[in-house]
């Protein structure tokens, strides 16, 4: 039967001393998949990728790669490259000894290994810097001999642990662009870490939420970005507002949630809950309308403010507004609008189908 | 110069090295060249003290002493490179410093009474033979253990290799982890981590060691005295029998040779490995 995944984690469990680094974890990556584990620093998202990479020995669980069970296997023996978060390149090497390295120690011909080693140095866009040595390139050009150095060994998986936190904005956002260009063009699975949320949306295909040793939610960066099913994706993943209260009113097409002093109606998309039950609500700071207060509608669907925050962004002008229960909240606009001033009475509406419910 | 003219702390180390390196230095070779007097000696110029060195024993006795020296790098890097190598790897990161911290112990004892110590170990009725004959690796008490070139070289390694595992290690552990786990993910084997990674990385501290051992080696009077036979003679006993003989222009004569024959190992050291690019930091 041919195997579809390129990588299965079945109940992957690690712990260091009392903290459970991973907790029960299940993961399937599909061949050919640009996959990224996005989480908070500390989740685990690391911890998986090194369970997979072989550096890590898990407590319990498996890990299979191409349908084999790689779990007795070192790093080296697994159809697997790893790229660094650090800058760890063999100091004294030069680029292309570098880069050929890997293949010199498997007693690969000088000729054949020269000529993959310049062919992969055209790939990641290193060509003409062969001989330059570790501390003569910049950060940006190390992590592409870092890339070089895993692609050359052709290996079915390539597994990148944060690979662009040390490069600055700029150049992450080009980096990310070539990553996945690259991995359009060599076709292989890529695992990436990160936890930086508009690297893992531009590079990846699918997206995995890990936080506290567990798999929150996975998805693709639309999915996981305007549909979290989760609140702490909703609260990770962009400029979510988040509220808790209990459910007052539900029937087939809306559920009215009381948050203290206000109520909020939303949609019901089939969600499983009942009345009196605790929930969370989300709404994309985007999504909120905001207009200065004339008098106070009748419609649930709006809750009144004050302003107690303008930021300009550039693109967007973010406000801060002060709710009568005392939460403050996020509006997003992409207009400085409407002479909107500080300590402002306002009112905010939205589109029924903007708030989200999360049951955890 | 980056350095403001007027910034006196940048100069301090530079007054202090004149004062008392080079010009003490310096002045070694001037006297190296003066008359002999009886307590003392006279300015002149006279190659009388060189050719005292060269057309005696003496000249035999330096070439020996820098053999033996050699040789004890030699055992040291065989001996501390693997510890300083096995520190680095081996032993939990929190615990290395303590580790090296057990090696500086045996200098809290002077060196005269360490080396002297060695005497009962090494001698023919002493511990070490006890031991061999016991476990029945020898029949009958090897004495070439003290009092012998052996003695010498013993002598050395007990007191210089904590030099060796020292710089060797702040050399290794300058090495980040990412290396060793990129190593893994490639599937470096012993020996090519060793030929490939551990020597070239370590290339500094192995230098440093190795210059130091070496110097001193040559130098130091101490060992040879306790440890060494009747005629094991390096370049520092011969300097301090000169002292003693009160031949200073020879003590100078001898201290001069040496300064000059290390420049010169250097030197060769230099176009055969490129120093500059060896001591080049990693990073």
């Amino acid at each position: 039967m041919a195997n579809k995944n390129a990588i299965e984690v079945k109940n992957l469990v690690k712990t260091y001393g009392d903290v459970y680094a991973l907790n029960n974890v299940n993961l399937n990556i599909a061949e050919g998949e640009y996959f990224v584990l996005l989480g908070p620093s500390g989740g685990g998202k690391t911890t998986l990728l090194r369970s997979i990479g072989g550096f890590i020995r898990p407590d319990s669980g498996n890990v299979s790669i191409k349908g084999n069970n790689v779990d007795n296997l070192p790093p080296d023996k697994r159809p697997t490259s790893m790229v660094f978060q650090g800058f760890a390149l063999f100091p004294h090497m030069s680029v292309s000894q570098n880069i050929g390295y890997g293949l010199k120690l498997k007693s690969i011909a000088k000729e054949i290994i020269i000529s993959k080693v310049n062919k992969m140095m055209d790939l990641v866009g290193l060509t003409g810097l062969s001989n330059r040595m570790p501390h003569e390139l910049s950060g940006g050009q190390q992590q592409r001999v870092q890339l070089a150095r895993a692609l050359i060994l052709e290996n079915d998986v390539l597994l990148l642990d944060e690979p662009l936190s040390a490069l600055d904005a700029q150049l992450r956002k080009d980096m990310c662009i070539e990553l996945k260009r690259l991995q359009k063009t060599v076709g292989i699975t890529f695992v990436h870490v990160t936890h930086n949320q508009e690297e893992a949306m531009s590079v990846a295909d699918r997206i995995a939420i890990i936080a506290d040793g567990e798999m929150i939610e996975e998805g693709t960066p639309q999915e996981i970005y305007s549909n979290p099913k989760n609140k702490f994706t909703a609260e990770f993943i962009g400029e979510n507002n988040i509220f808790t209260g209990l459910i007052t009113e539900l029937n087939k097409n809306s559920i009215t949630v009381d948050i203290i002093e206000d109520q909020i109606n939303i949609l019901n998309k089939n969600y499983n809950v009942k009345k009196n039950q605790k929930v969370s609500l989300s709404v994309k700071s985007e999504s909120i309308e905001i207009g200065i207060n004339k008098k106070v509608t009748d419609k649930v669907n709006k809750l009144q403010g004050k302003v107690t925050e303008i930021t300009f962004l550039g693109q967007f002008v973010r406000y801060l507004i002060l709710l009568k229960n005392g939460q403050e909240i996020q509006v997003r606009t992409s207009h400085e609008s409407k002479n909107i001033k500080l300590n402002d009475n306002v009112s905010l509406s939205w589109d029924l189908e903007d708030f989200l419910l999360h049951e955890k | 110069m980056f350095i403001s003219k007027n910034n006196i702390l940048f100069k301090v180390p530079v007054i202090f090295m004149i004062i008392f390196f080079v010009l003490p230095l310096s002045l070694t070779v001037v006297w190296s060249v003066f008359e002999r007097t009886m307590f003392w000696m006279e300015p002149g110029f006279t190659l009388f003290s060189y050719e005292n060195f060269f057309f005696s024993a003496r000249l035999e006795n330096f070439v020996v002493s820098m053999l033996h020296s050699s040789v004890s790098v030699f055992c040291s890097f065989l001996i501390g490179f693997p510890i300083a190598i096995f520190i680095r790897r081996r032993v939990k990161k929190i615990a290395q410093h303590r580790v090296m911290l057990l090696f500086i112990l045996p200098f809290m004892v002077s060196e005269i009474i360490r080396i002297f110590a060695l005497r009962p170990i090494l001698s023919r009725n002493g511990v070490l033979n006890d031991l061999l004959i016991n476990f029945g690796f020898i029949d009958s008490p090897i004495s070439a253990f003290v009092f012998t070139p052996t003695g010498v070289v013993i002598g050395e390694i007990v007191s210089f290799l904590p030099f060796m595992i020292f710089s060797t290690f702040l050399a290794l552990e300058a090495i980040p982890n990412y290396i060793f786990e990129v190593c893994s993910d490639l599937g470096v084997n012993r020996r090519k981590m060793f030929a490939d990674i551990y020597l070239p990385l370590a290339a500094p501290g192995l230098f440093a060691g190795s210059v130091f051992i070496f110097v001193n080696g040559i130098g130091i009077a101490l060992i040879p005295t306790i440890l060494g036979g009747p005629g094991s003679v390096n370049a520092g006993l011969i300097a301090t029998q000169a002292i003693i003989a009160l031949d200073f222009p020879l003590a100078m004569a001898v201290s001069a040779i040496m300064m000059c024959t290390l420049m010169g190992l250097l030197y060769i050291g230099h176009r055969l490995f490129n120093l500059t690019k060896l001591l080049e930091p990693i990073s």
